[in-house]
C-alpha cells in the first residue's frame, strides 16, 4: 500500500515537472529586436492578437498573393484563376510601398511629394504596405457609400479584402485560398520594428519590456503604437460650394501638375482604365475647363470628391478622394493648372 | 474572266512593336479603330470589345435621290453589324455582316485581323504609329444565273476576296492628325478585262475641335484605270465625330455605297459630281470583358 503511494507521488511529482516544463517551452520570450515583426512585439508585449492575425506563414502562397493583387489574376496548385475584376486591379487604387517618408505622415502634401520623388502613382486609396498591422478598415464616411456592409469588414482584413473585391472593384468574391493568398502576402509585407524607425531609447525600452512590469510593458506598447497608422480616417465632404470655388485662382500650378500627371494621368492617360482619355495638351485641358462649373460628373469639383458610379456596361468607375488623401486646396492647384492647359 | 485565284493573307507578325511606356505612347491620334471607310492605326485594348452599327443611306441628290426618297433616307445602300476584339494592346480581330451594296455582292461576312507593329511616341523617337490589317469577305448571296456576272461563283472560292491595308498615322498636334492608307484589294472572280489585285492610295485628316468633336475626310484614290475600271470611283468622304465615354458616333457623308475596301475601293461607282453621295453613320460601343 504504503509503496504503491510512493509510486503515485512520484508519478505525480513527474507528470506536474514535465507539464511546467512543456508549459515553460511553449511560453518561451523571443528577443525582440529590428527585425521582430510588429504584431509578435506586441502580442510578446502583452497586446491581443489582431482578429487577423495568422501564426503561419506560407511564402509560395504569398508570391501567388502578389500576383493576384497586381495581375488581378493568378493559378495555385489545381487551381486555375479567373480574373477577379475585370476592370480593375488592387493596383489601381493603392500602392504597395511607403507613400510618405515617416509612417505616421497623414500629410496630403507629403504622399504628393513622395509620390512624385519616387515616381509613383498619387492614388485614393491608402497604401497597402503594413495594412496587415491595420485595426479598422473602411472608416468614418465610408459607410455612406457602402452602407451596412463596412460594419463586417470594419475590423477584420479579411472582409475588407472581400468587400474591396466584390464592391470597390466591381469583381466577384475572392475563392478560400485566393483570400488566404492575399493574406499570406499581406503577412510577408507586414511591419517589422525597423519600419518604425524607433530611437534607440524606445528599441531599448521596446526590447527590454518583455520581462519587465505591466507599466513598461503598456509604455513600450505605446511607443510602438505611435509609430504607425492603425487606421487611416476617411471623410467624404462632398464637392466644394460653387460659392467657395476659386477655380485655380488661389492654386499653384505647379503642385496642381504634380496632381494631373500622378494621379489623373495614371488612370486616364491612354484610357489604360478608363474609358475618358485625358493627356497633357489643350483638348484635355480645355474639356476639364470648360466643365468645371456646377455639380456635374464632368466637373472637377464634383468627380473628385464623389467619383462616378458602376452602371451596367460600364463598371469601371472612379474612385472618390476622401479629404484626408486630396485637400480643397490641392483641388485648386489642379484647377491652376487645367486653367493653364487650356490656355484660359 | 477567271484569272487565278488567292487563298489568303501571310502577315509578318514577327515585326516585333517598340518596347515603351504607355505614357510615351501617343494617344487618340484617330478616335477609334476606323477613321471613316479605311482603318487608323489605333486597335482595341487587350480585353476590349465593341459592338459596331454602321448605316449607309441612299444618294442624296442624282436620279436615285432628291425629294422623292427623302433624300436617301428611304433606302440603305449598306448596313453593317459587327463585333471587334482587343487580342493584345497591338492585336485585334473583328467580325462583321454586311448587307452588301448590291454591286454585285450582298450578304457579305467580313472578318479582318490588325496589327499594331509601330506606336507613335511623345518624345518623337517613333514618329508615326503603323498598323497592318488583313481582311477576308466571304459572300453568301444566290448564285446568279447570268454566266457573266461575278456573281455566278463557277467555283465556291469565287465567293471570296480579300484586302491587305497599311495605315500610318502620324498627330502633328492635339488637333491634328493624318493617315495614309496604301491598300491592295484581291478579288478571286473579275469581268474580262477587269484586274483582280488593285492597288489604292488612302489619305485622311482628323481636326479636332474639341475633346469630343471633330471633323474628318478622307479620300481613296485607285491606281489602277484600266479601260475596264473607266466607269469606277474613288471614294471622297467627310464626317463629324463625337467621342463619348464609350461610345463613339461618327455622321459622315460619302460617295461610297458600300462598306469595306472590297466595295469602296474595288466596286464603287458613285459620283459626288452626279450627286450621287450619301448621309450614313457609326455607333460603336466599347466593353470590357
Amino acid at each position: 500500500m504504503k509503496l504503491n503511494l510512493c509510486i503515485l507521488c512520484l508519478a505525480s511529482i513527474a507528470f506536474y515537472w514535465g507539464i511546467s516544463a512543456a508549459a515553460d517551452g511553449a511560453s518561451s520570450i523571443k528577443p525582440i529586436d529590428k527585425n521582430t515583426s510588429l504584431e509578435e512585439a506586441r502580442i510578446t508585449l502583452g497586446a491581443t492578437p489582431l482578429i487577423h492575425h495568422m501564426d503561419a506563414f506560407d511564402a509560395e502562397l504569398a508570391v501567388v498573393g502578389e500576383q493576384l493583387i497586381i495581375q488581378g489574376k493568378a493559378n495555385y496548385k489545381e487551381f486555375k484563376g479567373k480574373r477577379i475584376s475585370s476592370y480593375f486591379v488592387c493596383t489601381d487604387c493603392h500602392n504597395l510601398g511607403l507613400e510618405t517618408l515617416e509612417l505616421t505622415s497623414v500629410s496630403q502634401q507629403d504622399r504628393l511629394d513622395y509620390a512624385v520623388q519616387n515616381k509613383i502613382p498619387f492614388l485614393p486609396g491608402s497604401t497597402l504596405f503594413g495594412v496587415y498591422n491595420r485595426t479598422s478598415f473602411y472608416n468614418d464616411d465610408y459607410y455612406k457609400k457602402y452602407g451596412n456592409l463596412v460594419f463586417g469588414a470594419r475590423d477584420s482584413l479579411r472582409n475588407a479584402i472581400q468587400l474591396c473585391a466584390e464592391y470597390c472593384a466591381s469583381g466577384r468574391p475572392l475563392l478560400d485560398w485566393e483570400l488566404e493568398a492575399m493574406m499570406h502576402y499581406f503577412k510577408r509585407e507586414e511591419l517589422t520594428l525597423n519600419d518604425l524607425q524607433l530611437t534607440t531609447d524606445e528599441m531599448d525600452l521596446v526590447s527590454t519590456a518583455s520581462n519587465k512590469t505591466a507599466k513598461i510593458k503598456g509604455a513600450a506598447l505605446s511607443v510602438l503604437n505611435d509609430h504607425y497608422v492603425t487606421a487611416f480616417r476617411a471623410h467624404f465632404p462632398g464637392s466644394l460650394d460653387e460659392n467657395k470655388r476659386t477655380y485655380g485662382a488661389t492654386g499653384n500650378a505647379l503642385n496642381g501638375k504634380k496632381i494631373y500627371e500622378s494621379s489623373c494621368m495614371y488612370c486616364h492617360g491612354n484610357a489604360r482604365v478608363t474609358y475618358l482619355n485625358l493627356d497633357s495638351d489643350v483638348l484635355s485641358g480645355s474639356f476639364l475647363w470648360n466643365n468645371k462649373e456646377g455639380y456635374d460628373d464632368k466637373s472637377i469639383y464634383q468627380v473628385i470628391r464623389w467619383g462616378t458610379f458602376p452602371i451596367a456596361g460600364r463598371k469601371q468607375y472612379m474612385p472618390l478622394y476622401t479629404t484626408e488623401k486630396l485637400t480643397d486646396g490641392q483641388i485648386e492647384d489642379l484647377m491652376a493648372y487645367i486653367k493653364q492647359l487650356a490656355n484660359k | 474572266m477567271i484569272k487565278n485565284t488567292l487563298l489568303g493573307f501571310t502577315f509578318l507578325f514577327g515585326m516585333n512593336g517598340f518596347s515603351q511606356s504607355d505614357t510615351n505612347k501617343v494617344s487618340e491620334t484617330f478616335s477609334t479603330v476606323h477613321i471613316i471607310n479605311g482603318h487608323s492605326a489605333e486597335t482595341l485594348k487587350k480585353r476590349q470589345w465593341r459592338y459596331v452599327i454602321a448605316h449607309r443611306f441612299g444618294d442624296i441628290a442624282g436620279p436615285a435621290g432628291g425629294v422623292q426618297t427623302a433624300f436617301g433616307f428611304d433606302n440603305a445602300s449598306d448596313i453593317r453589324f459587327g463585333f471587334d476584339m482587343g487580342i493584345t494592346d497591338n492585336i485585334m480581330v473583328g467580325a462583321g455582316r454586311l448587307k452588301g451594296a448590291n454591286n454585285p455582292y450582298r450578304s457579305i461576312l467580313e472578318g479582318y485581323v490588325k496589327y499594331r507593329f509601330l506606336s507613335q511616341t511623345k518624345d518623337n523617337s517613333m514618329p508615326v504609329s503603323a498598323a497592318l490589317v488583313g481582311t477576308a469577305y466571304a459572300t453568301y448571296m444566290p448564285t446568279s444565273s447570268d454566266p457573266l456576272s461575278v456573281a455566278s461563283f463557277p467555283k465556291f472560292i469565287h465567293r471570296f476576296n480579300y484586302a491587305a491595308q497599311l495605315s500610318i498615322t502620324r498627330k502633328f498636334h492635339p488637333r491634328l492628325s493624318v493617315a495614309f492608307m496604301p491598300t491592295y484589294v484581291h478579288r478571286n472572280l473579275v469581268n474580262e478585262n477587269d484586274q483582280n489585285g488593285l492597288f489604292s492610295m488612302g489619305g485622311a485628316m482628323n481636326i479636332k475641335l474639341t475633346k469630343s468633336f471633330g471633323l474628318v475626310a478622307e479620300y481613296f484614290y485607285n491606281l489602277n484605270t484600266s479601260e475596264a475600271r473607266t466607269n469606277y470611283t474613288n471614294s471622297l468622304s467627310f464626317g463629324l465625330e463625337w467621342i463619348t465615354n464609350g461610345h463613339n458616333f461618327t455622321l459622315n457623308f460619302t460617295n461610297a455605297r458600300g462598306f469595306g475596301e472590297l466595295q469602296y475601293i474595288a466596286l464603287n461607282q458613285a459620283d459626288w459630281l452626279e450627286g450621287q453621295f450619301r448621309f450614313g453613320f457609326t455607333i460603336t460601343r466599347t466593353f470590357k470583358y
